[in-house]
């Protein structure tokens, strides 16, 4: 593609850089800024109380190596993204194939499929919060009729329940997404070559290995990388759902460093934080690009 | 390949995009209710599914006290900073796929910037505005929308774009079009379906975002996730304002879900052009 | 957002309910005083940063348009949810932006606030505008308690709020029920005064009525159980830290026996009680689901009926107990003094002057006897005189035991832990509450949350932390005495 491409030469040299300067020149002034300032801040000591903003050295760093609940929250994050991720990804493809074919009232359907996606996280957090609710909540109550007796599960309270509960939220808005994503794919597969491997006998898995994957893979690797970061930085749902509770079990990364950052106000440290956060993203996410680049 | 849209086979997958989709409108739907339940309803033991009879006093109270300007509000940073990242987003993914403008380089730094997590820089960025003079204001929300979704559009149009057989741009090029009547002419209609299906999702971020709306905004352009926050009282918790609130978030984007699906599934076939 | 038509709608149905209109002004008062004072700023505007919800109807219906009728000077209501009305006031404060400045903080954070340089020093214009007799004339608890900040003031108390005891007269004076727990337990059945009560009487009417009617329910949720938590510890004797080394003390036998004991309690209260907030205790004790609840005060009035009919209150279910509503003191008699609010001035405001006589004047004798009245309001008695206001004392039936309690309240109740970073000692407490009812080890939680504590007070300063302790804890209601 590179050597057609440069066989398009017209005024490449002005356009080439013209046509990106406006998208680089807004993702900078938002992305550079705060990016900077974070460094700066992180070798202060800002917080509540006063502001010494000379260097203070790596000191705030040293605390976070040795903050156990930032790496229980690194961990819940980690662990949150790992599970919701595959069910989303496996559900999605599912959903996808239960479509790709002529349906009756397919559009509508997809279309109330589509909603949880459309809605902001804070109503579902709080739709979930209701639909989760011990005793004025459905759930409860359609369990209870499967079981043949009341059931009285604490959904945001009770250790053993709560990650079930968030993710149930999760997986319900983002599923959709995936299915979206990966029902375009499908559609784009090849159908003479699917049809002409049927009939070589390839058996479903060797033609889902040898003709699905590879065409759909670009846009699946996408589709994970865009759900995997938001993951990542998962806050809204999970703080109206549980605000990071029982004691600290589903707190995030995001929601331990909002708590440092705009309710106990160290300046500082939250920035070291988010500097240490964004290092650690920024290797994965470059080591996995690079992977991905290499692999097309 | 018919097999699958004939006889029980049809029936049975019938049967289960239903379940699917009842499955996924449900708690919708129990918002809904709330919304519109009495406030014995709400607190009724064992839950009661449908109010006996609508109580639309919560909408009412909601554009009566101005609450509901928290739609509109979501509606114009949500509408503007779509447009402007998608003019933005097209037009550089355009020059990375055809340029080739920065290598991966250029790319891999775009794709970076989403993956900070918003509240990593929620507090230098509430500095900057305040300096900037952007605190609760639409062009202060509006940037910072832009900002965070052209990433995502770049991203999705380099994609699309790439699958565009570089031959026919040659082929108008040679008519005597330039670059930009090609990238108006011939790239943006070959890539409308994608390019609105990348639209539609860009809104839903913006539309949706808590954080910083949460952060950046005091009183004027408040949006309306954080309008529904509002609702949590310490000794008064607005259920059904929550519920009517949130489904004047949800209305509009039920809407925008309807009428763009043409283009969604237009995007979804787009690979007739490989052929 | 034009909100200016709904104000004269509710201001109207309110009128009509016969609570709003200002009577006419005394000569000499605080309120005409700061009224003649502000009326050099007209055409100003004041923002005012109030909690989301009902509290700000106060200023934006009731008292904002009579403040702007009586000075020209308008008034700008700012609504945050109440977990981020600290965050909003520090984030203008650190940002420098001036964007507040009447502001309403929660008293146990005027510590953070005033050492963070926040709020304005209010001691000069006290005295400048003739408001210290009437500021003494708060109730003394939360004048002594939520003013001050090493002896300055800082804030005017505004907001008399304080966890009592409601409960079912019907029940506890049903002769049946006298009987056979006289019979159980060998004493009358009365509101306990005791938690060892509070257990048996719970226990007895839900052995009795369960499921349609439960012995107790109440504030179970982190948020706020915490306060029932701090009230309990100190009555029953327990100290937060020692006084010499500031280590925490609140993993001893009091704090594990207290724990014990709310778990065991919750055997006899509804299902799920422990995801219970004030929407839903308040919503249980209205359709008499249960015999006893600890609550903050609107409970009283609300359950009584008082406001019925008003438009602000419409998301309230329908009251099933209002003539039958009784009102005690808790077990131990010493109530928590749960959150309550007190006006400041912000220090980044560009109109002090002004903002000050705002505050004083909804604060004074005067309006403050008013705005407490407002049946959709959260501002509950504070001052003397609200107690023993005959207009309040005739609201409805009960009114006048209710306001009896109040007070009696006011006189024993227990201030919330005070210190620098309040809020992180609370999150321990909310968080060891959320572990309890997620069913760990009771010993090891208070272990834990003790170790929590330690490491917070190291890391901002024993020495520092241990002078913000001793001076809270010199208060005198901070420990029963």
């Amino acid at each position: 593609m590179q050597s057609k491409s440069s066989a398009l030469a017209d005024n490449a040299t002005v356009l080439r850089y013209a046509l990106v300067a406006p998208a680089v020149f807004v993702i900078l002034m938002i992305g550079l800024y705060p990016f900077i300032k974070l460094a700066a801040t992180s070798v202060q000591d800002i917080t509540m109380f006063g502001a010494d903003r000379s260097f203070q050295g790596f000191k705030h760093y040293a605390r976070l190596m040795e903050d156990d609940r930032l790496w229980e929250a690194i961990w819940h994050t980690t662990l949150f993204t790992v599970i919701a991720l595959p069910i989303e990804l496996v559900l999605g493809y599912l959903l996808a194939l239960l479509f790709l074919h002529p349906l009756p009232f397919r559009r509508t359907l997809i279309a109330i499929i589509l909603l949880p996606t459309v809605i902001s996280p804070i109503v579902a957090g709080a739709t979930w919060r209701l639909m989760l609710d011990q005793r004025f909540g459905p759930i409860n109550q359609i369990l209870g009729w499967i079981v043949g007796r009341e059931v009285e599960i604490l959904w945001t309270i009770n250790p053993n329940f709560v990650w079930p509960a968030v993710l149930a939220a999760e997986v319900w808005q983002w599923t959709p997404f995936m299915f979206l994503i990966l029902l375009a794919a499908l559609s784009n597969v090849d159908s003479e070559q699917l049809e002409a491997a049927e009939i070589d006998g390839a058996g479903p898995w060797t033609v889902f290995r040898k003709i699905v994957l590879p065409a759909i893979l670009p846009v699946v690797v996408i589709a994970v990388l865009i759900r995997g970061l938001d993951l990542v930085r998962v806050f809204d749902v999970i703080w109206t759902m549980t605000q990071g509770g029982p004691g600290t079990q589903t707190e995030t990364i995001s929601i331990y460093a909002y708590q440092m950052a705009f309710r106990e106000f160290e300046i500082s440290y939250s920035s070291a934080i988010a500097f240490f956060v964004i290092l650690i993203l920024t290797v994965l996410v470059i080591a996995a690009l690079r992977r991905v680049e290499i692999a097309r | 390949m018919t097999s699958w849209s004939t006889g029980w086979r049809l029936v049975l997958r019938l049967c289960l995009a239903v379940v699917v989709a009842v499955v996924f409108f449900f708690p919708i739907c129990w918002l809904a209710a709330i919304s519109l339940k009495s406030p014995e309803e709400i607190f009724a033991y064992p839950p009661v599914w449908i109010p006996e009879t609508p109580n639309f006093s919560s909408y009412l109270t909601l554009f009566r006290d101005g609450d509901a300007w928290a739609v509109w509000n979501s509606l114009v940073t949500a509408g503007v900073s779509t447009v402007l990242a998608m003019v933005f987003g097209t037009l550089a993914a355009y020059a990375i796929v055809r340029y080739r403008t920065g290598g991966d380089h250029l790319a891999i730094w775009i794709i970076s910037q989403r993956m900070i997590p918003p509240i990593c820089v929620a507090f230098p960025i509430f500095l900057l505005y305040v300096s900037l003079g952007l605190i609760d204001t639409y062009v202060g929300l509006i940037v910072l929308y832009t900002a965070f979704n052209l990433p995502y559009v770049i991203w999705m149009m380099r994609g699309y774009i790439q699958d565009i057989p570089v031959d026919l741009e040659q082929s108008a090029m040679v008519d005597g079009l330039s670059r930009l009547a090609v990238i108006r002419k011939v790239v943006l209609p070959m890539v409308q379906g994608g390019f609105f299906a990348t639209a539609v999702f860009t809104f839903i971020f913006a539309w949706n975002d808590f954080l910083f709306a949460l952060i950046l905004t005091r009183s004027e352009v408040v949006t309306y996730p954080v309008q529904v926050t509002g609702y949590f009282g310490s000794q008064s918790t607005f259920w059904s304002k929550i519920g009517a609130m949130s489904m004047l978030g949800v209305l509009p984007m039920m809407i925008v879900v309807g009428t763009m699906q043409r283009f969604i599934v237009r995007g979804m076939s787009m690979g007739a052009v490989k052929g | 957002m034009d909100r200016r038509r709904f104000f004269g709608l509710t201001a109207t149905s309110a009128l009509a309910y016969g609570v709003l209109g200002p009577s006419p002004a005394s000569a000499q008062g605080a309120a005409s005083q700061a009224v003649e004072a502000a009326k050099q700023y007209t055409g100003a505007t004041l923002n005012v940063l109030y909690e989301a919800g009902l509290q700000p109807l106060d200023p934006k219906n009731f008292t904002g348009p009579m403040w702007e009728d009586l000075t020209g000077i308008k008034i700008n209501v700012i609504e945050s949810p109440v977990d981020q009305m600290f965050t909003k006031t520090m984030q203008a404060h650190m940002a420098n932006s001036g964007a507040y400045d009447v502001l309403n903080v929660i008293p146990n954070q005027l510590p953070d606030l005033a050492l963070a340089g926040a709020l304005e020093p209010l001691d000069d214009f006290v005295d400048k505008y003739g408001y210290a007799e009437e500021l003494d004339a708060i109730a003394p608890v939360y004048r002594d308690n939520q003013m001050k900040v090493e002896g300055t003031i800082y804030g005017l108390p505004d907001d008399g709020d304080v966890l009592i005891m409601y409960y079912r007269r019907d029940l506890f004076e049903d002769p049946e029920n006298n009987a056979a727990f006289m019979d159980r337990h060998g004493y009358k059945l009365a509101p306990p005064t005791t938690w060892e009560q509070f257990s048996q009487i719970g226990q007895f009417f839900t052995d009795k009525y369960a499921p349609d009617i439960y012995g107790a329910g109440m504030l179970r949720a982190p948020g706020n159980a915490q306060y029932l938590f701090q009230e309990r510890f100190r009555v029953e004797g327990g100290k937060f830290f020692d006084e010499e080394t500031m280590r925490a003390t609140v993993n001893s036998q009091v704090g594990l026996d207290i724990f014990n004991a709310m778990i065991a309690e919750n055997d006899f209260m509804p299902p799920g009680v422990e995801q219970w907030g004030f929407i839903e205790a308040f919503n249980a004790f209205l359709a008499g689901d249960i015999a006893m609840t600890i609550s903050w005060p609107p409970v009283g009035r609300w359950a009584a009926g008082y406001g019925k009919g008003t438009e602000a209150l419409n998301w309230i279910p329908e009251t099933t107990v209002a003539d039958t509503i009784g009102y005690a003191l808790p077990p131990g008699g010493r109530p928590e003094l749960a959150v309550g609010f007190s006006l400041a001035v912000a220090s980044g405001s560009q109109n002090k002057e002004a903002a000050y006589l705002f505050a004083q004047w909804m604060n004074s004798e005067e309006i403050s006897l008013q705005r407490v009245q407002l049946p959709y309001a959260l501002r509950d008695p504070f001052r003397t005189s609200h107690f023993e206001s005959e207009e309040y004392r005739n609201r409805w039936p009960t009114a006048g035991e209710y306001l009896d309690t109040l007070k009696a309240g006011a006189e024993t109740g227990l201030i919330d832990l005070s210190l620098i970073q309040t809020d992180r000692y609370e999150e321990g407490i909310r968080q060891a509450l959320s572990r309890l009812w997620g069913g760990d080890d009771p010993q090891t939680i208070l272990d834990d949350l003790a170790g929590q504590w330690d490491a917070l007070t190291d890391r901002i300063g024993v020495e520092k932390q241990k002078r913000v302790y001793l001076d809270w804890a010199s208060k005198p209601n901070a420990y029963p005495t």
